[in-house]
């Protein structure tokens, strides 16, 4: 239908979220079902001694216990961008010997509901031997510090260089080095983890319905731990309350719930609470840059040295090293620098185990370079804007290949855009130059106000592929079944448009399926800013084709040629004879249903496709925040006055849902910039896991939003679609620091969260403000 | 553990119902009554997703037990809309794209639900009192505080429909 791609249009899944008809993990049932209950590690590190469950079996209340001793050996979960020099210190489904951070699984119990198996589980008496713990990531590289696995705690190195940084450091004029610190915090969805399995005994099949991202994944992990075909393990996935990257891959407990309902015969139900979700779903981020910056006059950058530390925790998750990956292989971001050296340290730790989460690498990768950026700026005493743009890689020199890749992603190659005209749109947007007028009124005034710039480029649209079916039914419905897997995006809308944009249909018309296995064969899942332009463009090409074998029914029907059919409104009819003949979609797919005698030239039945796309290469989406802050000096507390954001996610499909995930990235930039951080003591225990410790950003935390878009069109994929899932999460810490940074010149900022203490010490040791006067 | 017999009567239904001591009103709503709109998203009072209105003020179900509400009239997410129609708080959110993975999002109708039956024309510092109880991970809020303002209109124009008719 046309006006349809492109189009604000509200979203299907609204009106049954709003009247209380999403269904959630924790709200299903099954008949029969049982409840499980986790019992997790207390300790960072320990030896286990023993594992008593004697007590929790002799309970009546208590259905089973299951502890490492009952499981036979099973492969531990997988990571699957693990390097050939990267050591295996993958984690076990459950521990054994040894446990490595607080909430690490060491036993299920099983009982009738879960207050009961609550009760129960406080029976089973573990004797652990408590081992000296390591939280730090340099303390844990240093010798003689506790060993988390074996021999060292650097599971992997990672080396990049192009050009030649030496010789650029020798002949430059200035050379700046600090280290760019960003700290662990994590997705944290509202809804938190959870599983149903049960076993069919008439097919002997596991169905396991989980508040996953990667249904397919989980499937193959099932079925590989497991040792089951394929066609015994259906993975459903139901509405899921938020994922942000903390549900993109296979946990622990999915296999522990798997193996426990086929040995009972019942299904079991396995939600966390908020404080299992805190120290055992998985965190990101928390990585610093050692960088060494050789730059000239004008402020031009001539090359980078960049030491990178990951504390990537107990054990290496499904992406474990997609942060140091990134965070070293976008750090020059939108800039156009050809000498650069990197070494990337992945770091075990007694810290719960990291993997991606929105904006994964990018985040710290944007901080680091955009704190260079504007310290270079303020050296030479430019204007940060200015600097940036003699930076700039120009829109005439995409694409641009930048000499590095990873092992998932493969060669990082800048596809298409205008990195300079975003960033003056975005000053354009935000009034900087009114601002900074302003601001120098305000400071004689004793206001403390800032403004800060955060460009970045990010990879998005991630392969390796996804799948997408569409299908005409006779009462004229279209059906798509994506691998894609929604966790709040509006796929069930956006997919739609690109079906009803292909089948001259109304979005309501189509139906988008997902999360079953069983429907969708070869899915891959939601992460990555991947689904509107890997799944989006499956859907795409099965319509396309759809499209075609439609006309070519309605040609036999209609006794003509295909080429003189248009298809509008869902109905096809006769180019240039308004009132002839026509058919509509409905009588298409009815035509060749089985049944009945196929339409002369028609020689199969359905009208349907499959596409499993498979990107070249991923697309590159970039974007430039700018926030204005106000920074009070008596506190140090820093309140966000506006943030403005200009993108370019490629091709828009619908611009009301795409604000919406660039503003909820904004928020989560927020958090990250100012708020959040998953803090352990020195011993590995986790001091903060609750919302009250942990500070979520809320309503008053978030400024205005506003958002324009470049929409500049990638070659990737034929609708030009980037990706749109993250950007607001990594631009947003950037330009949040440097705008905190510029209120509180000379003071540094070095770290987020920028949090009132550490605003305060900066203003002190700069000066800005004397120690007592915010006693006065 | 000892019980209790308690009676609650929820969205205009009487329910009675033996229930321990410990059990919370969330899970008395959730897994005795099936009422799965009202979500827990911390169980500890914070994040206000299991917000329902107990005898005419909004209240945290998790952090209220089943037995407290003995006698209560319990309003939750499924007996806000009038048949087919939305309720003007659950139209704003829509039209104005209120809510993404919609978790949180029962919880913070029911919040605005009560605010406008109390303060049909709330300020907007009575609205950001409101808001300032949720926790929402996807939207970064900019587009709840339109629906909230949405709300407020469309409320208003509902009863002066209903007084003109």
């Amino acid at each position: 239908m046309t006006g349809v791609f492109g189009a604000p249009l509200k979203r299907k899944e609204d009106p049954r979220l709003l009247r209380g008809n999403g269904r959630y993990l924790a709200d299903l049932k099954r008949h029969g079902m049982l409840a499980a209950v986790i019992v997790r590690s207390p300790h960072p590190h320990a030896r286990i001694r023993s594992v008593d469950a004697s007590g929790a079996r002799e309970d009546l209340r208590t259905v089973a216990v299951l502890t490492a001793a009952d499981l036979p050996e099973l492969p531990p979960l997988p990571c699957i961008d693990a390097e050939e020099t990267t050591r295996p210190f993958n984690q076990p489904v459950m521990a054994a010997d040894k446990v490595r951070y607080v909430g690490e699984p060491v036993a299920v119990v099983v009982a009738e509901d879960r207050y009961v198996a609550e009760d129960v589980a406080e029976l089973v008496v573990v004797d652990y031997e408590p081992l000296p713990a390591v939280a730090d990531a340099e303390r844990a590289m240093e010798p003689g510090a506790p060993i988390v696995h074996e021999d060292t705690n650097v599971c992997d190195t990672l080396e990049y260089k192009i050009g030649d940084p030496d010789a650029a450091f020798e002949s430059a004029p200035h050379v700046l080095s600090e280290r760019f610190t960003t700290q662990r915090y994590a997705g944290m969805p509202m809804e938190t983890r959870g599983a149903i399995a049960e076993w069919d005994p008439r097919t002997e099949t596991i169905t396991l319905t989980s508040s996953t991202q990667v249904p397919n994944s989980v499937k193959r992990d099932v079925c590989e731990s497991l040792k089951l075909p394929e066609s015994r393990v259906r993975v459903l996935v139901p509405d899921v309350g938020g994922a942000f990257g903390v549900k993109i891959q296979t946990y622990p407990e999915e296999i522990l719930l798997c193996f426990l309902a086929r040995r009972l015969g019942r299904p079991l139900k396995w939600v966390e609470d908020r404080w299992e979700h805190m120290v055992a779903s998985t965190h990101g981020r928390e990585q610093f840059h050692d960088v060494e910056v050789a730059y000239d006059g004008d402020g031009r950058v001539l090359a980078i040295r960049d030491r990178c530390v990951t504390n990537t925790g107990a054990y290496l998750q499904r992406l474990t090293l997609v942060e140091p990956f990134i965070g070293v292989s976008m750090l020059t971001g939108p800039y156009d620098i050809t000498d650069f050296e990197a070494t990337a340290h992945v770091v075990m730790t007694n810290k719960a185990p990291m993997n991606p989460f929105r904006g994964v690498g990018h985040v710290q990768a944007a901080f680091t370079m955009e704190r260079i950026m504007d310290t270079i700026a303020f050296e030479l005493e430019l204007d940060p804007a200015d600097v940036r743009l003699r930076n700039m890689i120009a829109a005439e020199d995409l694409p641009r290949p930048r000499g590095l890749g990873n092992v998932l992603a493969g060669e990082i190659i800048y596809d298409s855009g205008d990195y300079a005209e975003c960033l003056r749109r975005a000053l354009a947007l935000s009034g900087y130059e009114e601002f900074r007028a302003e601001q120098d009124e305000q400071r004689r005034r004793g206001r403390l106000l800032g403004i800060g710039i955060g460009a970045f480029v990010e990879e998005t649209g991630l392969g390796p592929y996804e799948m997408g079916s569409v299908r005409l039914e006779p009462s004229g419905q279209v059906v798509v079944h994506t691998g894609a897997c929604t966790s709040g995006q509006g796929h069930l809308t956006t997919l739609a448009q690109i079906a009803a944009d292909t089948l001259a249909v109304d979005p309501a018309d189509v139906d988008v399926r997902y999360g079953d296995t069983d429907l969708v064969r070869w899915g891959v899942g939601t992460y990555a800013s991947r689904t509107a332009a890997i799944g989006g463009t499956a859907i795409r090409n099965a319509a396309v084709v759809v499209r075609e074998r439609a006309l070519q029914v309605a040609a036999a029907l209609l006794e003509a040629d295909p080429s003189d059919l248009e298809l509008s409104g869902g109905r096809v009819a006769i180019v240039g004879s308004p009132g002839g003949p026509s058919v509509n979609l409905g009588e298409i797919a009815a035509a060749v249903a089985p049944g009945r005698h196929l339409p002369e030239g028609i020689d199969s039945y359905g009208v349907e496709a499959t596409d499993v796309f498979h990107p070249p290469t991923n697309t590159f989406a970039y974007g430039v925040h700018v926030s204005k802050v106000e920074v009070d000096a008596a506190t140090g507390i820093v309140t966000l006055l506006e943030h403005h954001v200009v993108n370019d996610s490629g091709t828009v499909i619908n611009p009301l849902i795409l604000d919406g995930q660039v503003q909820g990235g904004v928020a989560l930039g927020v958090g990250g910039a100012l708020l959040e951080e998953v803090v352990y003591d020195d011993d590995a225990q986790p001091r903060n896991p609750n919302f009250m410790d942990y500070l979520m950003p809320a309503d008053r935390n978030v400024p205005e939003i506003t958002v324009e878009h470049m929409a500049i069109a990638t070659p990737h994929n034929p609708d030009g679609i980037k990706g749109g899932g993250e950007g607001g999460a990594v631009g947003a810490p950037a330009a949040i620091a440097n705008a905190v940074a510029d209120a509180i010149a000379p003071g540094r900022v070095t770290a987020t969260p920028i949090t009132p203490a550490r605003v305060f010490a900066a203003m002190v040791e700069a000066g800005v403000i004397e120690p007592e006067a915010a006693r006065a | 553990m000892s019980t209790h017999t308690i009676t609650v009567t929820v969205n205009g239904v009487a329910h009675t119902q033996e229930v321990e001591a410990r059990l919370t009103l969330a899970d008395l709503l959730r897994e005795r009554l099936d009422l799965t709109a009202t979500h827990l998203g911390c169980e500890h009072g914070v994040c206000g997703a299991c917000t329902v209105v107990v005898d005419g003020h909004a209240a945290r179900s998790c952090t209220t037990l089943a037995v407290q509400a003995d006698g209560a009239e319990i309003r939750t997410l499924e007996g806000v809309a009038e048949g087919e129609e939305l309720h003007p708080v659950q139209q704003a959110f829509w039209e104005k794209h209120g809510m993404q993975c919609g978790f949180c999002t029962p919880g913070i109708v029911m919040s605005l639900v009560e605010l406008l039956e109390r303060d049909p024309g709330p300020s907007e510092r009575a609205i950001a009192a409101v808001l300032g109880g949720h926790l929402c991970r996807c939207t970064g809020y900019v587009k709840i505080r339109e629906a909230a303002e949405e709300a407020v209109r469309l409320a208003a124009q509902g009863r002066s429909r209903g007084e003109a008719s």
